[in-house]
């Protein structure tokens, strides 16, 4: 591999990770605030694709301007799936509230799939494709946008958890349920709040990966793996952590993808199991939201 | 009492079983063929998700193992099916042996998504090697025209069925039962009360791995053609563990009850809506865990009565 090759698969890993981050960050507030592994993630993703998708089919929207729309969607679905179905087993044992997402998963694809139909579709821009050239090494311009995009949302959900009323229920909700609960706090709005807000992520993702990758109601189900493993990567719980397991992933994923193509999965798998093993608390400590 | 009823119902059921498909048409010996299969592979489940309470979300992955093993010994060495059974059987809980060296050193979401990371992987790697699996385009497995073929694999499939029942019924009163029971419900105290707990989660996973691994051999036989889609599908391991929950988990008759009510609403509903026949499966989980996590021996052990009040309750204990 020479230079330029190894310097165009690092900017491909970042660029991958960016996107693949903020996936995982959606995941990462759910399981740090809830204790849910939310199996329902990569469908919501899927969803927040095709609402880019058919925004740009029908009315010709940018995916960009989409994303907004994408995740408004994707907050109001999720709030109301949290309030008026997950909340009623939020105090069950962990396989319980895993089965039920793994439930609504199978539910939103084959939804999906009834309506939207299996076919492949993709969002094709005027811009698609085009990107700028640093010394041989290509930049693509939405990948960079993705990234872009996924850096600012981190922000601003760091801003809101630690600026806002709201954000600090939540994140008193995450400490001790009952302790926040008995401050006056109303814990199933927050947890429908938290959830909302990790499918709102979700959505976003969504809506930039429908520029980057094939549109299909069974595409989210790699995105849910990936996001964990993003998540035990960074250590859980914390949105710097999130970010830079994201990134270190994509970066990962580029690398073996060169040796072992079509092998994404088996190697996020190997990953993790290699982070259980050395460093279970992930490459930034165990932190939880700030 | 209850046990009493149950020996009865078990002899009947065998009863029946056995002597079913001499009247039956080709149609219903599939379709209890394939009753049994759920209901096997859910009693393998039974053993580390019931008992020992480790959510266990990679079962397929010996399902899968199971019909390659048989795919990969008939079709390029021309073994005969019953020794390539046999292997797919040892194949299956071997992998678990394995597998479940470090992954059941994990516990909770991290053990579950590990599981579901291993079946993930192994067929993606199935996918990839061409050379031993013929990849995506699957395999064609020799063809037996025997003419009882049909009841040949109904009986086999009965076959592992009870056996599966009967290893379930000897262990469950053995003393193993209490040691993995134990690990269920808090594994520090049982480790502190000298319990070999490494031993007893393995034994739980090798189990599931052999008896979903002879079952996967069979089906490869049965159908004649797999894929990797098709053998290594995450639906398998949602039936076993859905059949499992709304059975009983930790019980001998839950899978089997469970799997009987399951497959029976499964055929009528693939019979009348085909297209929403995924979308079901979605469901019955949701209602499921959210109304009856401790499944129907709940009820049948005479402790309640499914009435209204009883799911109220059930919802009242859990949701915040």
């Amino acid at each position: 591999m020479g230079v330029i090759e190894i310097s165009q698969t690092i900017v491909n890993g970042l660029l991958l990770g960016g996107v693949l981050a903020l996936v995982a960050l959606g995941f990462s507030i759910v399981w740090g605030i809830m204790n849910i592994i939310n199996i329902a993630h990569g469908a919501f993703v899927m969803v927040g694709a095709y609402v880019a998708f058919w925004l740009f089919k029908l009315y010709g929207l940018d995916p960009f301007l989409s994303v907004p729309i994408a995740m408004a969607v994707l907050f109001v679905v999720g709030y109301l799936l949290q309030r008026y179905l997950i909340n009623l087993v939020m105090r069950a044992p962990m396989l319980v509230t895993f089965l039920l997402t793994f439930g609504l998963e199978v539910i939103i694809v084959n939804l999906a799939l009834l309506w939207w139909t299996a076919s492949w579709r993709a969002v094709t821009t005027t811009y698609s494709g085009t990107g700028f050239n640093v010394g041989g090494v290509q930049v693509p311009y939405i990948k960079l946008a993705g990234l872009g995009i996924s850096l600012l949302l981190a922000w601003l959900l760091t801003l809101f958890m630690n600026r806002t009323r709201t954000g600090n229920a939540i994140r008193a909700v995450g400490m001790d349920m009952e302790a926040a609960r008995l401050m006056g706090v109303n814990v199933r709005h927050v947890y429908a709040l938290t959830y909302g807000i990790g499918a709102a992520m979700a959505g976003a993702a969504g809506a930039i990966l429908s520029m980057i990758v094939i549109v299909t109601p069974e595409m989210g189900g790699a995105y849910t793996l990936r996001a964990f493993v993003i998540c035990v990567l960074g250590g859980l719980g914390s949105v710097p952590g999130a970010m830079v397991g994201g990134l270190v992933f994509g970066l990962v994923e580029a690398f073996a993808g060169i040796r072992w193509p079509g092998m994404d999965l088996a190697v996020a798998f190997a990953v993790l199991v290699v982070i259980l093993i050395f460093r279970p608390s992930g490459i930034m400590g165990k932190a939880f939201y700030h | 009492m209850t046990n009493r009823i149950f020996t009865v119902l078990g002899a009947l059921i065998l009863l029946v079983g056995l002597i079913l498909p001499l009247w039956v048409s080709g149609y219903w010996v599939r379709t209890i063929t394939l009753l049994f299969m759920l209901a096997g592979m859910a009693q393998g489940w039974n053993f580390i998700g019931g008992y020992t309470g480790y959510p266990a979300f990679g079962n397929v992955v010996f399902f899968g193992m199971g019909a390659y093993t048989t795919g990969i010994l008939m079709n390029k060495l021309g073994l005969p099916f019953v020794p390539s059974f046999v292997a797919s059987g040892v194949v299956g809980g071997l992998f678990a042996v394995l597998v479940g060296l470090p992954v059941l050193r994990l516990k909770g979401h991290y053990f579950a998504i590990a599981t579901l990371g291993v079946a993930e992987a192994v067929r993606e790697i199935a996918d990839n090697w061409e050379s031993l699996t013929e990849g995506g385009r699957g395999m064609t497995l020799p063809i037996n025209y025997a003419p009882h073929f049909s009841h040949y694999v109904y009986y086999t499939m009965l076959g592992i069925l009870l056996v599966a029942i009967l290893t379930t019924y000897l262990l469950s009163r053995s003393k193993w039962i209490y040691g993995m029971v134990a690990i269920r419900e808090d594994e520090e105290a049982a480790k502190a009360m000298g319990i070999n707990t490494t031993w007893l989660k393995i034994l739980a996973f090798a189990l599931s791995g052999l008896f979903t691994g002879l079952i996967g051999g069979l089906y490869a036989y049965w159908n004649t053609f797999i894929d990797t889609n098709s053998v290594f599908t995450i639906s398998y391991t949602l039936y076993m563990i859905i059949i499992t929950i709304l059975g009983g988990p930790g019980t001998v008759w839950g899978p089997i009850i469970g799997a009987v009510i399951f497959h029976a609403l499964r055929t009528f509903l693939w019979l009348r809506f085909t297209e929403l026949h995924a979308l079901f499966l979605g469901f019955v989980i949701v209602v499921v865990v959210i109304f009856m996590p401790k499944g129907v021996m709940d009820v049948v052990r005479g402790r309640r009565r499914f009435t209204f009040k009883y799911f109220l309750q059930t919802v009242r204990e859990s949701k915040v």
